[in-house]
């Protein structure tokens, strides 16, 4: 997580030095929910598709910081040879893409897939709260019960879509919404990375056990702004959730201050090496 | 008279509409609060209340289904959708009811909604964010498909397609919202849909342009002129339905066309001029027509993204090739 967090400091500070290009969509808050998640998957054979919110998933699959802020700064060195920037990265299981919800039918196609050989993987989907709003998600949740697809859809309900607050966007309760397609919903805080990772790690037992598609959805915050931009939120309340729901906080209280302080620093010096390697600071 | 940018006269040109007509309204993602991705909407909510300028959810396709809903109705909805590569989303309410209304109802409905939308690159965005894929529009017979050039011509085309019956795609050059500021008169300036504009004036060859491709173009002309040659510029401004006749006008008069954009180049808006052009001026030709476009490859990110785009060297080069020819 911690290292989760330097990278996109990092990645902000690259940005503001005009080193990339496209936007950022920083994961800075919600740490706990990419490490709890991918930390529970069976990274041999378990399929991720991400979104446009993607660089904590992507670090805490692989850990490959170098090929990451290569990409984003488009550089043929870049996991997708710079290409695709922050929003459209592919390595091995991993997957991400900038249309809102379109990643998640294609998720759930991956795990019927894979059903179908018989290989027991899960195929998991990450989504933010605005994305209900598309239709291809409910097109894809209906499948997915339909079909027993081994699918783990993850929801990152950090109550905004861009600038827009999620009572503006979603009438009646959003936790709720994959019920009535029979697929079990099971709510967790994102900011307590130990309880996301026994949650999410139970619910991939069930769906490896064959009892179908299972929805894991995680109450979360976004510290930065949406991308690089204008962040139009209310000051007091930003500090509120800083001071209360910061996962890395809550995790050091756990660990302990030494062992944080030698993760912290061991965090550090490995994304000052990646960012030495490519020549920025 | 104020000299604006592109994005300050779209916004004058909603304000205006809005305020000429209770029926025109706004609605798309973050359009209110946040006055939309490119600060297009910058306003209408204070001025306008959240009932004529609407946040709605992430749903391109329920933000064109509603909106022929509400123009069947008597409304002059205006939707934003915040790039033009998430509005495939919208495509099959797009292509399947608003182009078809009227057609359907014998002219008794029409959709007269706008779809606003930022297209093409130059932004160091990427892929969906880049794109210019101006023909899944023009090739639809029921919609119209417009793209200013700068803030002038933004401003007077934006206020027809509000006031036009018919559905109009309204691609906006993402990369001219903030390029270069204009003199816009305070006064409405009427404009019609569906003519082109001769920009610079020449009896040696012909440059069709449109959108941010027109800056390089004209620049090329320029560079063309120092070496003797005097190209025509016309400025499509209206993909569809199409001025074929000033351009035919032109052909006829130079015999040497090259036509530039940055869509891709296979069944790309250039295969269309040229076939018009065939039609219309075949025997005045002196040379081959030449295209100047995007390649067919997604648009790349932005290290890479200048040799995707044309540019002034390219249109030069080809300009060269088809004089010579
Ligand atoms: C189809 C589509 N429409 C619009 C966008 C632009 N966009 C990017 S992120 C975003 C908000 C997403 O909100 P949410 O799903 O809650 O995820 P969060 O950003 O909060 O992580 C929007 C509107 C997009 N990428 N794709
Ligand atoms: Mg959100």
């Amino acid at each position: 997580m911690i290292l989760i967090r330097y990278v996109e400091q990092s990645l902000l500070r690259l940005y503001a030095q005009g080193l990339m290009g496209g936007t950022v969509h920083t994961c800075i808050g919600q740490e706990g929910c990419a490490v709890g998640v991918v930390s529970a998957i069976d990274r041999q054979r378990d399929m991720l598709f991400s979104n446009h919110r993607g660089h904590g998933h992507y670090l805490a699959y692989c850990g490959d910081i170098h090929g990451l802020i290569a990409e984003i700064m488009g550089l043929p060195i870049g996991v997708c040879g710079g290409m695709g920037g922050s929003q459209h990265i592919q390595r091995e299981n991993f997957y991400t893409n900038g249309i809102q919800g379109a990643g998640v039918p294609i998720a759930v196609g991956m795990g019927l897939a894979e059903r179908f050989k018989g290989t027991g993987a899960v195929s998991l989907a990450f989504l933010g709260d605005g994305t209900f709003g598309e239709g291809a998600v409910y097109e894809a949740m209906n499948l997915a019960a339909l079909w027993s697809a081994p699918t783990l859809f993850v929801v990152e309900h950090n109550g905004y879509a861009q600038s827009t607050p999620s009572s503006l966007q979603h009438a009646g309760d959003l936790s709720r919404r994959a019920e009535p397609f029979g697929i079990p919903v099971t709510r967790t805080e994102g900011a307590d990375v130990i309880a996301v990772f026994e949650v999410a790690n139970r619910l991939l037992g069930q769906i490896r056990a064959g009892k179908g598609p299972r929805l894991l959805f995680l109450d979360t915050h976004r510290f930065a702004p949406h991308s690089k931009g204008d962040d139009f939120r209310d000051r007091e309340e930003l500090e509120r959730i800083n001071r209360e729901c910061d996962p890395i906080q809550r995790l050091a209280a756990q660990i302990g201050a030494d062992t944080y302080e030698q993760v912290r620093k061991a965090a550090e010096i490995e994304v000052d090496i990646v960012l030495q390697e490519l020549g920025v600071q | 008279m104020a000299k604006l940018t592109m994005a300050q006269a779209l916004n004058q040109a909603l304000r205006e509409a809005m305020d000429e007509d209770d029926a025109v309204l706004v609605l798309g993602e973050d359009v209110g609060v946040d006055g939309g991705v490119f600060r297009v909407t910058e306003g209408l909510l204070d001025r306008f209340g959240a009932a004529r300028a609407i946040d709605t959810p992430l749903a391109e396709s329920a933000i064109v289904g509603v909106s022929i809903g509400m123009a069947a109705h008597g409304l002059r909805p205006v939707c934003e959708i915040q790039f033009s590569g998430f509005s495939y989303l919208a495509m099959q309410q797009l292509e399947g009811h608003a182009a078809r209304l009227r057609w359907r109802s014998r002219g008794r409905f029409s959709a007269s909604l706008v779809m606003r939308m930022p297209y093409g690159g130059g932004v160091r965005a990427l892929e969906h964010h880049s794109e210019s894929k101006e023909v899944y529009f023009a090739h639809t017979p029921g919609l119209k498909l417009v793209a200013p050039s700068g803030p002038r011509n933004a401003r007077a085309l934006l206020r027809a397609a509000i006031r036009d019956p018919d559905p109009v795609v309204f691609l906006e050059p993402k990369r001219l919202y903030r390029a270069f500021r204009e003199e816009v008169p305070d006064d409405d300036e009427p404009m019609a849909l569906g003519e082109s504009q001769t920009r610079r004036e020449g009896n040696d060859l012909t440059l069709i342009s449109w959108g941010a491709m027109l800056q390089p173009t004209l620049k090329a002309a320029e560079q063309l002129a120092k070496e003797g040659t005097e190209a025509e510029v016309i400025d499509l401004l209206s993909l569809s339905p199409l001025d074929d006749t000033r351009l035919a006008d032109s052909a006829r008069r130079t015999g040497r066309v090259v036509i530039v954009h940055e869509a891709h180049r296979s069944y790309g808006p250039g295969a269309e001029v040229i076939a018009r052009l065939v039609e219309k001026a075949f025997w005045y030709l002196e040379a081959p027509i030449a295209r100047v476009t995007g390649y067919d490859t997604q648009v790349p990110f932005f290290a890479r993204e200048t040799d995707y785009l044309p540019d002034v060297a390219r249109i030069v080069t080809s300009a060269h090739q088809v004089l010579e020819a």
